[in-house]
């Protein structure tokens, strides 16, 4: 019996080493595969987020600005930016003419034209041309078309010739204007834009310079 | 050796804790390369939430002047990076030319800046939320605030 107890006692001993050799072989592993775990972490983060796609909602409306230049050097520019942006941002502008996201305008800078009143008069016009000018220098068109403004501009000159456009919706100019005399309310023209679809405002072709301004729901540029 | 395992347990423990609790809004990277005689190197590797933690300790007449300093450019900044957060991946700016390239874009949450030309490399990358929290402490550390 006692024999029994011994050996018993001793194979607890021994079951006692190996359990208490075997815990900590197991704490040892398992702190260094805490220590391990937030670099897995934080590269299963950046991988992660690497992966994701843009949270960006399809009802985000993006300004987008393209620059090619074909001249030696092939410069390229192309700016993106979201319109919400914009909007929030231009309050925060204080400088010079700007503040509270309106630009103030003087009257020396329009020659004594009554802006306002010309803008009122293109709004309630009906559609069609309104100017149009063609010499051997140059060709200019202002039109009102499908409640948008119209600019056409073609120089002939030198034989470079430059063909300039704006398409700019009459919802945008009444916005722009909407504000006080003498200043323009920029941010209420980005709302008004931001409403419309997709639509391309500015186009400039040169001889060596190509840019386009246009409005979209992508926010990278094609 | 139990002993040993306790307390590498314990330091493990805290160690993971601390790590998490740094790296938890990512790393500010900044990698300046000037190719030329002189020029500098600089290779940077920070966690973000270290350097809102770090703004605490700076003595508060040097935080009002960086503050003043700033002052005017504040609000934008913060506006722009609080609007930029709702859009954690977009290009934004990209310039090339035969031998230059400029990107500015958001990648994963974070402002990345890329600038790779014949005499110099520049990249940077800051989570917007690090910068979100840095502009914040600015502007509560005015004197006008």
């Amino acid at each position: 019996m006692s024999n029994l107890s011994r050996r018993m006692s001793s194979r607890k001993d021994v079951m006692s080493n190996c359990s208490r050799g075997l815990l900590a072989k197991s704490t040892l592993a398992a702190t260094a595969l805490l220590l391990l775990a937030p670099f897995g972490v934080v590269a299963q983060s950046s991988s992660g987020s690497s992966k994701s796609s843009s949270t960006s909602s399809s009802s985000d409306r993006w300004l987008h600005v393209r620059v090619i230049s074909s001249d030696a050097k092939g410069e390229t520019v192309r700016v993106n930016v979201p319109l919400e942006l914009a909007e929030k941002v231009l309050p925060t502008i204080n400088k010079d003419r700007i503040h509270g996201g309106k630009v103030k305008i003087d009257n020396a800078h329009v020659n004594d034209v009554d802006l306002r009143a010309l803008v009122e008069a293109i709004r309630t016009a009906k559609d069609g041309e309104f100017v149009t000018v063609q010499s051997n220098d140059s060709d200019v068109r202002v039109a009102k078309q499908n409640n948008h403004l119209i600019v056409h501009v073609l120089d002939k000159q030198n034989s470079k010739r430059s063909e300039v456009e704006v398409k700019v919706p009459m919802k945008v100019i009444d916005a722009l204007f909407s504000a006080g005399k003498d200043e323009l309310d920029l941010v209420a023209a980005l709302h008004a834009l931001s409403a419309q679809g997709d639509t391309e405002l500015v186009s400039v072709k040169d001889h060596e310079n190509t840019v386009r301004v246009w409005l979209d729901s992508k926010n990278v540029t094609d | 050796m139990m002993l040993l395992a306790k307390a590498a347990l314990g330091l493990g423990g805290t160690l993971v804790l601390a790590g998490a609790y740094t790296m938890r809004e990512g790393v500010i990277r900044v990698d300046v390369d000037e190719y030329r005689s002189g020029g500098s190197h600089v290779h940077m590797w920070v966690p973000a939430a270290a350097v809102s933690m770090a703004m605490h300790f700076v003595p508060s007449k040097h935080m009002r002047r960086a503050s003043e300093q700033a002052r005017e450019a504040l609000p934008v900044l913060h506006a722009i990076i609080k609007e930029l957060r709702k859009y954690p991946d977009a290009d934004l700016v990209e310039v090339v030319d035969d031998d230059q390239h400029v990107h500015v874009r958001t990648h994963g949450g974070k402002l990345q800046i890329d600038v790779d030309a014949p005499d110099e490399k520049v990249h940077v990358l800051c989570p917007l939320s690090a910068l979100d929290d840095v502009t914040s402490q600015l502007e509560e550390r005015s004197p006008a605030a």
